[in-house]
């Protein structure tokens, strides 16, 4: 797994390098991850509810042998729901070594982007989106893109969930 | 301190396995040795053992290794030449020895290298050699005994503190190592419990034997019979026949060749004969996986006897089915508990000779350890005939310690008593000693065999003995499962902790207390509603009739409400992976064959969460 090689990207380690990124669709809004991160984008398959699990946790799937579970962002983000369509994707990434599905409104494309087009994020930031999993803001021409780091967000709720049930 | 002057890592690998191996065999065959001193088959084996890790260890150069391997090997060799008479004295100081070798050899294993103290076991079999040629035996225990270092002597004479006679020969023939025994166990992090068990050896051996004997057991590779291997190979050639079968099938389907009857018998002949070679497949992987309980079981010969020797009992041990071959995975984790049931044994169980010979019974107490397969488990089980369990005295116990109230003793069955002793905390001992007391042990066997989704069961009768059995799965990887329905969603409960299936009209339950009940023959069973403890949205239809699977986990047994039957299926067990490991009531989960992933219930979670 050549991408456990390559840290994280913070707003503070890179300057000029080119970046790729993965954006997708969320309510409107348009969001990125470094697609060293992006294992595979497949269409929603049958999901299986596991109980006594936060509500974002929507199940797990059956990922050609191996048990992926799957967070549905609009849950964890706390926008409003929408019946899954056409452009539903399940976004599956590695999250340090295990596999991990994020269902998303759309992916859009891979779009390249140098270290220094990021910038810090706005201190405030509207709706339930965790803080600390905002890694910085791409401010392009005609459009608008949050760049996330989601293992952040993802180890913090881990802790919760371990403590909590 | 010498490095591993051993460039080629492979010859290291290889010596360090058969060494392990080695070793292993080594301290069974002395044991046994002790009891029949006269087998030469059995001297000359262990002299070979020996000289085989001297030569290897002198040709890859560790010293130290090759010289206490030496003077243990002369001390064998004189008993080979009856120069010298086996005493069970001679057999503790080899024990020693062979524990010394252990210890070296677990520090090559890990890399490092320490210089240990290895003075006082040599000084120790120093003696044996330079001794005259003793007369007969059954005069010669005396005369032998004296010239040897008194230290063993003493430890001899006072079990209770073994210690304090062995520290002054330690530190005496210490003196040209600079540092002495306590800032060498500081410096080495890695081995550090094992550390301070060489300069008390006689002390615990036990927790050398725990310790080491894990420490050097290898389980990274496997050594798998080339017949299996060869049937392996056998397997796979069929099913690349098969294969080629199927593709064959659909470039005819495809070329529109074939009618559809046609087409449909072949496909169905191809169906079985894949479902049976895989089915074969399957099973000689499993084989494969397979090591005997042997493994386990040859360690505790040397266990029990320095235990029986500590404690002053005399014990036979016998050793019934040590060729039950099981899964490695669970062949790592029964160790601990069965360490632990043995030691109960030894401990509580069975009593001094005197206390036997004053109950009408032999001197000598007996104490079975059986493994044995049935269907798809292997039951293993302890059985002693000592004083048995005091039901009386471990309820007062209980009562005393505040874990129940005398109104809750009063009400209990033997059954519910037996199963105070897993508590955590619970001893019926009043003092603390080095071998039990601290209520820790059944908690440790309670636990691993929930781990391992297995059952345990006690048997006890006052003064004729005890037996605990254990019921455990054959392997963890694929198991057989009843597949069943909770208004709409299918959950996999592991067959293996499924005691039985009923139908029934939930107008029968009853309510204890706010927990619903069912009157099964003479039991009360609690039952736990599966669409209540996993929030499944209730599909409407109620219906008065539903099913109810008997689960037991442990020594715990109650009743799943579940809404239908699909069936019993073999399935393999996949990990929900660290995010989702923690979620009660759920072990893992599963691939159905229409690819849906079904939810495996943890049977032993449950009995927790109805508590």
């Amino acid at each position: 797994m050549q991408n456990a090689l390559v840290p994280v990207k913070t707003t503070e380690s890179t300057h000029n390098e080119l970046i790729q990124l993965v954006s997708f669709n969320l309510d409107q809004e348009e969001y990125g991850v470094d697609v060293l991160k992006v294992r595979e984008i497949i269409r929603m398959p049958i999901v299986t509810r596991v109980p006594n699990t936060p509500h974002y946790v929507e199940g797990v799937i059956n990922l050609r042998g191996k048990v992926v579970p799957i967070i549905c962002m609009r849950k964890k983000f706390g926008l409003f729901q929408v019946e899954n369509d056409k452009q539903t994707r399940i976004m599956v990434m590695d999250m340090e070594g295990e596999l991990m599905g994020f269902i998303v409104d759309a992916v859009s494309e891979v779009i390249r982007i140098s270290g220094s087009e990021i910038q810090p994020s706005p201190a405030m930031v509207a709706g339930g989106i965790d803080q600390e999993c905002i890694a910085g803001v791409i401010n392009q021409a005609e459009r608008l893109l949050v760049l996330l780091n989601l293992e952040k967000m993802f180890s913090r709720d881990e802790r919760n969930l371990f403590t909590g049930m | 301190m010498p490095p591993i002057d051993c460039e080629d890592q492979e010859l290291l690998d290889g010596f360090l396995t058969e060494t392990t191996e080695l070793l292993e065999k080594l301290d069974d065959d002395l044991v046994a040795l002790e009891k029949s001193s006269d087998d030469t088959d059995l001297m000359n084996r262990i002299f070979r053992s020996i000289h085989t890790i001297k030569g290897a260890s002198s040709f890859l150069g560790f010293d130290l290794l090759v010289k206490v391997a030496h003077k243990t090997e002369d001390v064998l060799n004189r008993l080979r030449k009856k120069e010298l008479f086996v005493t069970s004295e001679i057999m503790d100081v080899i024990l020693e020895a062979t524990d010394l070798v252990k210890l070296l050899v677990a520090d090559i294993k890990a890399g490092d290298i320490q210089e240990r103290e290895t003075e006082g076991t040599i000084a120790k079999l120093l003696p044996l050699l330079t001794e005259a040629p003793p007369p007969p035996p059954v005069t010669v225990k005396e005369p032998e005994v004296a010239p040897e270092a008194a230290a063993v002597a003493a430890s001899e004479s006072s079990p209770v503190e073994p210690i304090s006679p062995e520290q002054p020969s330690v530190t005496g023939t210490a003196t040209p190592t600079p540092s002495p025994a306590a800032p060498v166990a500081s410096q080495m992090p890695v081995a550090k419990p094992a550390a301070p068990a060489v300069s008390k050896k006689t002390a615990p051996p036990k927790s050398v034997e725990s310790k080491g004997g894990e420490d050097l057991s290898d389980n990274s590779t496997v050594r798998v019979d080339v017949k299996r291997l060869d049937d392996l190979m056998n397997q796979v050639g069929e099913l690349v026949l098969e294969r080629n079968r199927m593709i064959q099938i659909n470039q005819d389907l495809q070329q529109n060749n074939v009618n559809r009857n046609d087409f449909n018998e072949e496909f169905g002949k191809l169906t079985k004969r894949m479902s049976f070679v895989t089915s074969e497949l399957q099973m000689q992987v499993l084989k494969m996986r397979m090591i005997p309980v042997e493994k386990v079981f040859k360690k505790f010969p040397r266990i029990v006897r320095s235990m029986s020797r500590d404690l002053g009992k005399e014990v036979d041990l016998q050793i019934i089915g040590e060729e039950t071959e099981l899964d490695r995975s669970v062949v790592d984790e029964i160790g601990d508990p069965l360490i632990h049931l043995i030691r109960n044994a030894m401990d509580h169980g069975l009593e001094s000779p005197e206390e036997r010979l004053a109950a009408g019974k032999s001197r000598c107490g007996t104490l079975v350890l059986a493994a044995v397969h049935e269907g798809n488990q292997i039951i293993i089980s302890i059985k002693d005939d000592g004083r048995g369990i005091d039901t009386e005295r471990v309820g007062r116990k209980a009562i005393e310690k505040g874990l129940i109230s005398e109104e809750q003793f009063a009400s209990m069955g033997q059954r519910e008593v037996f199963d105070l002793l897993f508590l955590p905390g619970f001893s019926t001992k009043d003092k603390t000693t080095d071998l039990s007391g601290r209520g820790v042990g059944m908690d440790v066997v309670k636990t691993n065999i929930k781990k391992l989704n297995g059952l345990i069961e006690i048997k006890s009768v006052k003064d004729m003995g005890s037996e605990f059995i254990l019921r455990l799965p054959l392997t963890l990887a694929i198991i057989q499962s009843l597949l069943v329905e909770v208004e709409g969603e299918v959950y996999s409960i592991p067959l293996s902790s499924v005691l039985e299936t009923l139908r029934v009209d939930q107008r029968k339950f009853h309510l204890i207390g706010g927990q619903e009940v069912l009157k099964l023959r003479d039991i009360v069973l609690p039952l736990v509603r599966l669409q209540k403890v996993f929030n499944v949205q209730p599909r409407g239809d109620a219906d008065h009739f539903c099913y109810v699977v008997v689960v037991g986990a442990a020594e715990k047994r109650m009743g799943l409400v579940v809404t239908r039957l699909v069936g019993q299926q073999e399935v393999a067990i996949k990990s929900l992976g660290n995010y989702l490991a923690n979620i009660p009531g759920i072990a893992g989960s599963t691939i159905l064959g229409d690819g849906r992933v079904a939810l495996i219930i943890d049977p032993v979670a449950m009995s927790e969460s109805c508590e």
